[in-house]
């Protein structure tokens, strides 16, 4: 009996420390991080860029100064987990698409294919309205080389990927804050992962106000 | 334990005495919804309700009173715009060429049981008949 109610006791002081670190949870700083000339730490920061968006517009790293925003890659023939990844990311969108502080970057990673018509039409279909989620096409080699170094995923041509539609690539959801630090990642292609992100997006813009 | 025993038995018993027509029948609708799980639900949703305007619903689609170019798109994917309850679609759908006649079987017998209504088996042989006769081969 006593050693119940002591089982009960640590159980409860579990609990509290636990549900305390929650609510004073901070992000982690994802990627290198290096020592600055006058000792900060320098944490890893996505490069300045410049695309052309789903109505042929410029969209550089401007277009999301002062705003949080999550990225992906995808493109729009692929057969298997984009469309996933599209339906978890529409739950982002209907989340926050009233708020100026929250934007969605799409790269599509098959640039011959997906022209700017593509992708607005590939847009107007899923119903996106308003500048909050852009879809943006480039150079390839450009989209890859952000992809991989800055946003720390994989995205590569690869015809022997056959049944993926002949690019690998990863979906993952990569949430960047207002500094352009990266300060999560998520299987965008798991709804639970995507549940995780819409309540980090929460935390990051109490952080951030 | 013995009394268990007994009951998993006698379940296993009126199992059996199905029709072994029934447990086809059981067997191709489990084995439809794998195939679907893996290579459809990803557009058309597990329930079957599209995405928006890009990918149609099957659920309620008045497309799937065509079952034989339903098959046909199943194994040869399709582009262009099509109407689906009056909607225009219009996103290219790829194909299936590493389905077996057998897993096209299983699927359709899935897909019209569970939206269009239907409670019997897609035969293989049926299958076969309509893919030898699809007009968008290769
Ligand atoms: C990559 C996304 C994708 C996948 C995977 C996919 N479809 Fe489709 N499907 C589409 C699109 C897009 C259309 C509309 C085609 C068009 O516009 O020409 C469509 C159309 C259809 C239609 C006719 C319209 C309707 O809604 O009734 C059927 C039936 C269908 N698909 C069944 C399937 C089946 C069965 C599978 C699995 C073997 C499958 N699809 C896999 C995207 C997909």
């Amino acid at each position: 009996m006593i050693k119940n109610i002591q089982f009960i006791f640590v159980f409860l002081i579990a609990l509290a420390a636990f549900s305390c670190s929650d609510s004073q949870r901070k992000l982690p700083y994802l990627g290198n991080k290096q020592v600055g000339e006058n000792g900060d730490t320098v944490f890893h920061t996505i490069r300045d860029f410049k695309f052309v968006n789903q109505d042929n517009d410029t969209i550089t790293n401007e277009a999301y100064k002062d705003k949080i925003y999550i990225s992906d890659f995808f493109f729009t023939s692929c057969p298997t987990i984009c469309p996933v990844m599209k339906t978890q990311m529409l739950r982002v969108y209907e989340k926050f698409k009233d708020n100026p502080q929250v934007g969605i970057l799409s790269h599509t990673i098959d640039p011959r294919h997906d022209s700017v018509q593509v992708l607005k039409a590939y847009r107007d279909r899923l119903g996106i309205k308003g500048n909050m989620w852009q879809f943006v096409t480039g150079e390839q080699d450009d989209i890859y080389e952000i992809a991989q170094k800055f946003y720390m995923v994989s995205a590569m041509e690869d015809s022997a990927a056959k049944e993926e539609g002949g690019f690998v690539h990863s979906g993952a959801f990569i949430l960047t804050d207002k500094q352009r630090h990266v300060r999560g990642m998520y299987d965008g292609t798991k709804e639970e992962e995507v549940t995780k992100l819409i309540k980090d997006i929460q935390l990051l813009l109490s952080e951030q106000p | 334990m013995k009394k268990s025993l007994c009951v998993i038995f006698s379940g296993v018993l009126l199992a059996s005495c199905g029709s072994s027509e029934e447990i086809k029948y059981e067997q191709y609708l489990v084995n439809g919804e794998q195939h679907y799980l893996k290579h459809c639900s990803n557009c058309h949703q597990a329930d079957g309700s599209g995405l928006k305007d890009l990918y149609p619903p099957l659920a309620g689609s008045d497309f799937l009173n065509n079952k034989e170019l339903v098959i046909c798109l199943i194994r040869n994917g399709m582009s262009g715009e099509i109407k689906v309850n009056g909607k225009v679609y219009n996103q290219p759908m790829p194909g299936n060429k590493q389905l077996y006649e057998l897993d096209i079987a299983e699927l359709t017998t899935y897909i019209y049981t569970k939206w269009g209504n239907s409670k019997e088996i897609t035969e293989v042989s049926s299958v076969k008949k309509t893919l030898g006769e699809c007009k968008t081969k290769e």
